[in-house]
């Protein structure tokens, strides 16, 4: 009688395990997603607010208001590119790749309504839409694609 | 014992301690903080005489113009300072006294009828480490006649208009005017001719650049430092500054609480509550009017980039 139940429990392991290995590792690989995720995100929101805190200082002391830099789109690019070389080696492109694709718009007027989210900005804003391509090896070893891409927004102004 | 070596311990540590030399490496990141802002000292501490102008037309010489039957007398100027002041005494009519008459040392003139001019008397000032110190009354003469129908009294040889300037005061006059005031001029001041004020409108102003606009408001990022330059106009044309107070303000920090032609530094760390602008009040003194006190206030709102949900 103990000798079946040992032979049986040795089968029983040698199906459950491929399976349990399967959800670790997509587990471990979601938790990982979910970290670049963030990480990029914050890469974005930082370079929005630095390219809001980069006001026209011309323009403030004509008329004593804050208005976005001209460059203010091409500033959130750069810090863009900058925030997020430090998680370059979980990305499936490069940093500066990634932030020359991306999708940055500045509203210097308000208020204004942004024709791709539909939000509306009672303030100058700065937006940025960027696709990040992250590599997800543990999805390939369960036959899933290799990378996974993510879609990030942040949008900033100075209130 | 274990009280004995703590004790010892703690003495030791007391007497071959030394002060840590630590460096903040952010020190210079910071203004010094806010020094009070209290009453300053006015930038003139004697008596100023009320009613002072700094000229910026001179006295030339007095002028009788014949048009036709009509007679003008005016005075004639030319636009200059010499860095004296003056100030009405007195306004006259046509033939009324005056307390001033005989003090003008360019005298007051009559009409044909025997009558005294109609004018303005102005009281001379040259501003001395003593303060200010009366020189000279002048008289100018504003006032007009005409002849009835006399063709005999009244000939008109030319239709043009001319003009009889009379001779500049001389130096007998101005042995006069000296006589009546308190002192001999400084070397500066030219004596032989004296000066009419202008009235003028000073305002004063706050910029975000040396030679920028005047704004009543202005928008500051929080942790921003910035320039805030009093600035005065005369008539709409920017004058010196002299010097300048902060009255009422509410920065986390600022350069200084008052200063000359330096513009006030300052930075917000903290945020206004929600719907609250803050401002900047400043007493400010002119080169022109030393004595004078502007009031300029620009409006703040300080804002901080922040992310939109």
């Amino acid at each position: 009688m103990t000798h079946d139940d040992g032979g049986t429990a040795a089968v029983t392991t040698i199906v459950m395990l491929p399976l349990l290995l399967v959800v670790l590792v997509g587990v471990l690989e979601l938790g990982a997603l979910r970290a670049v995720a963030y990480r990029a995100g914050a890469a974005a929101d930082l370079a929005t607010i630095v390219a809001v805190n980069d006001q026209d200082p011309g323009e403030l002391v004509r008329t004593g208001t804050l208005r976005l830099a001209v460059d203010a789109a091409e500033t959130a690019r750069e810090y863009f590119a900058r925030n997020l070389s430090a998680t370059a080696p979980a990305l499936a492109a490069g940093a500066a790749e990634i932030a020359a694709a991306a999708d940055i718009a500045t509203f210097a007027a308000a208020p204004s309504v942004d024709p791709r989210t539909g939000a509306r900005y009672d303030r100058p804003t700065v937006r940025l839409i960027a696709t990040v391509p992250v590599r997800t090896p543990g999805f390939a070893m369960v036959l899933m694609p290799g990378v996974t891409t993510i879609v990030i927004r942040s949008a900033s102004s100075a209130r | 014992m274990m009280k004995r070596a703590t004790l010892l311990a703690t003495a030791i540590t007391l007497v071959f301690g030394i002060a840590a030399d630590a460096r903040d490496p952010f020190e210079d990141d910071w203004l010094s903080p806010a020094p009070p802002v209290g009453p300053a000292p006015d930038p003139v501490a004697f008596v100023v005489p009320a009613g002072l102008y700094y000229v910026t037309d001179t006295y030339m010489g007095d002028v009788v113009a014949t048009t036709g039957a009509t007679t003008t007398y005016s005075t004639t100027t030319v636009h200059e300072s010499t860095g004296s002041f003056a100030r009405v005494i007195d306004t006259v009519d046509t033939g009324t006294a005056s307390a001033f008459d005989g003090a003008a040392f360019n005298g007051r003139g009559v009409l044909s009828d025997g009558r005294a001019l109609a004018g303005t008397y102005y009281e001379n000032f040259v501003l001395t480490s003593d303060g200010y110190l009366p020189v000279s009354i002048v008289f100018f003469q504003d006032d007009s006649e005409t002849r009835r129908g006399n063709s005999a009294t009244s000939p008109s040889p030319s239709p043009s208009p001319t003009a009889v300037p009379r001779p500049t005061p001389s130096p007998s006059a101005v042995d006069t005017a000296t006589s009546h005031g308190s002192v001999a001029a400084e070397p500066s001041f030219r004596p032989g001719i004296t000066t009419r004020p202008v009235p003028r409108m000073l305002r004063a102003a706050i910029a975000l650049a040396p030679d920028g606009p005047a704004l009543a408001s202005a928008e500051v990022l929080r942790g921003r430092l910035v320039h805030f330059w009093p600035r005065a106009f005369d008539n709409g044309v920017p004058t010196p500054i002299r010097s300048w107070r902060l009255v009422s303000a509410q920065p986390d920090l600022v350069s200084a609480a008052s200063g000359g032609t330096e513009p006030l530094a300052a930075q917000w760390i903290r945020m206004p509550p929600a719907a609250v602008r803050w401002s900047l009040r400043f007493e400010i003194f002119t080169e022109l009017e030393p004595t004078q006190r502007l009031e300029a206030e620009i409006s703040i709102s300080v804002r901080s980039p922040a992310l939109i949900d």
